[in-house]
């Protein structure tokens, strides 16, 4: 009796439901284990991701105070020359203060 | 993000079905909200958001983050202005005003049930020991899945676009569940979403309970 019975079950198709629903609210919810994050992947500062993989064509710094936009710097072309040749460019975001390093907000990897 | 509840609610609003609103607005397999090509919401038109009355949380929490650790511990978090958004933000007031003022009372409610829920999923593939050995339905495939997207002819095959599980199509999963059960489909949306809860709870009890041969018998999962 009985283990037979118990082997047929739990089919597979139902363990592979599991695992796509649990991968599913891990990432509709922003769920990892035992740990809860809302509102926070489609904003979230630069700073957080340490380090970003992106790939675009084009790129600009800018400065704001407020909404105001005080300044806004293209890429150097020396980095644009460097990815437009399909090779990797890292950018590093660092704030000094007083000479020292204040903040390390993380590197972004780019590809053109 | 969106969960399935989220999605139950901008549908309404859209006046379509959940398994549609997956196939046209959502992506990464019904987990995220698509945008458009320049980044911009899907859903932001020139008269504003079309689905403000049941705009998700992320959208209701904005400028605020909100995190919870392992202990269940809730922390909110004011983002840096974005340059683009018109909103206006300020720094008087509470979180907790500000919280009431959008609303999120009952989102936050089902984001920790729904937490609850997956934390008994990741307990069962803990148990089981399948976690990162079984490639999960994704865009192009499972059987299990196809059945989101099904009123959108064209749409259903799409990369990124199939549901990874039938539970993120509530009208669909709902369906089912209340003609197995003999209930009537509620019409609100809040009941809908307390049904799911409830299926999903059942679902995993009836798993918890069939599953409980196999813990020391990893044999015992069988193909079908």
């Amino acid at each position: 009796m009985g283990r037979q019975d118990d082997r047929k079950s739990v089919t597979r198709r139902e363990v592979l439901k599991l695992a796509g629903t649990a991968a599913a609210f891990c990432t509709s919810f922003g769920f990892l284990h035992g740990s809860q994050t809302g509102g926070v992947v489609q904003d979230k500062h630069f700073g957080e991701y340490k380090h970003l993989q992106a790939r675009w064509q084009q790129a600009e710094i800018k400065w704001y105070k407020g909404s105001e936009l005080l300044h806004s710097s293209p890429f150097p072309a020396t980095v644009m020359k460097q990815l437009q040749s399909d090779e990797t460019a890292v950018v590093e975001l660092k704030l000094f203060r007083a000479g020292q390093l204040f903040k390390n907000l993380g590197t972004l990897e780019a590809k053109h | 993000m969106a969960g399935p509840h989220e999605i139950l609610g901008m549908s309404r609003v859209l006046g379509i079905s959940t398994a549609d609103f997956l196939a046209r607005y959502t992506d990464n397999s019904g987990t995220t909200l698509r945008s458009e090509g320049d980044g911009r919401c899907a859903f932001l038109a020139t008269s504003g958001c079309q689905v403000h009355p049941r705009r998700p949380l992320v959208c209701r929490l904005y400028p605020l983050g909100r995190t919870t650790n392992e202990r269940g511990e809730e922390r909110f978090a004011v983002f840096p202005a974005q340059p683009d958004c018109e909103a206006e933000a300020g720094r008087d007031g509470t979180v907790e005003i500000f919280l009431e003022s959008q609303g999120i009372a009952p989102y936050l409610v089902w984001s920790r049930s729904y937490g609850e829920l997956y934390r008994r999923m990741i307990g069962l593939l803990d148990r089981l020991d399948i976690q990162g050995q079984i490639n999960a339905p994704g865009a192009d495939a499972p059987a299990e899945t196809a059945r989101a997207g099904s009123e959108s002819p064209g749409l259903e095959q799409e990369p990124g676009r199939v549901p990874l599980s039938s539970w993120q199509d509530i009208d669909t999963s709902l369906a089912e569940y209340c003609a197995a059960k003999g209930l009537a489909v509620p019409a609100e949306i809040d009941e809908a979403i307390a049904l799911h809860l409830r299926a999903i709870k059942e679902w995993l009890d009836d798993l918890a309970a069939r599953l409980g041969s196999v813990w020391d018998d990893p044999e015992g999962v069988q193909g079908e």
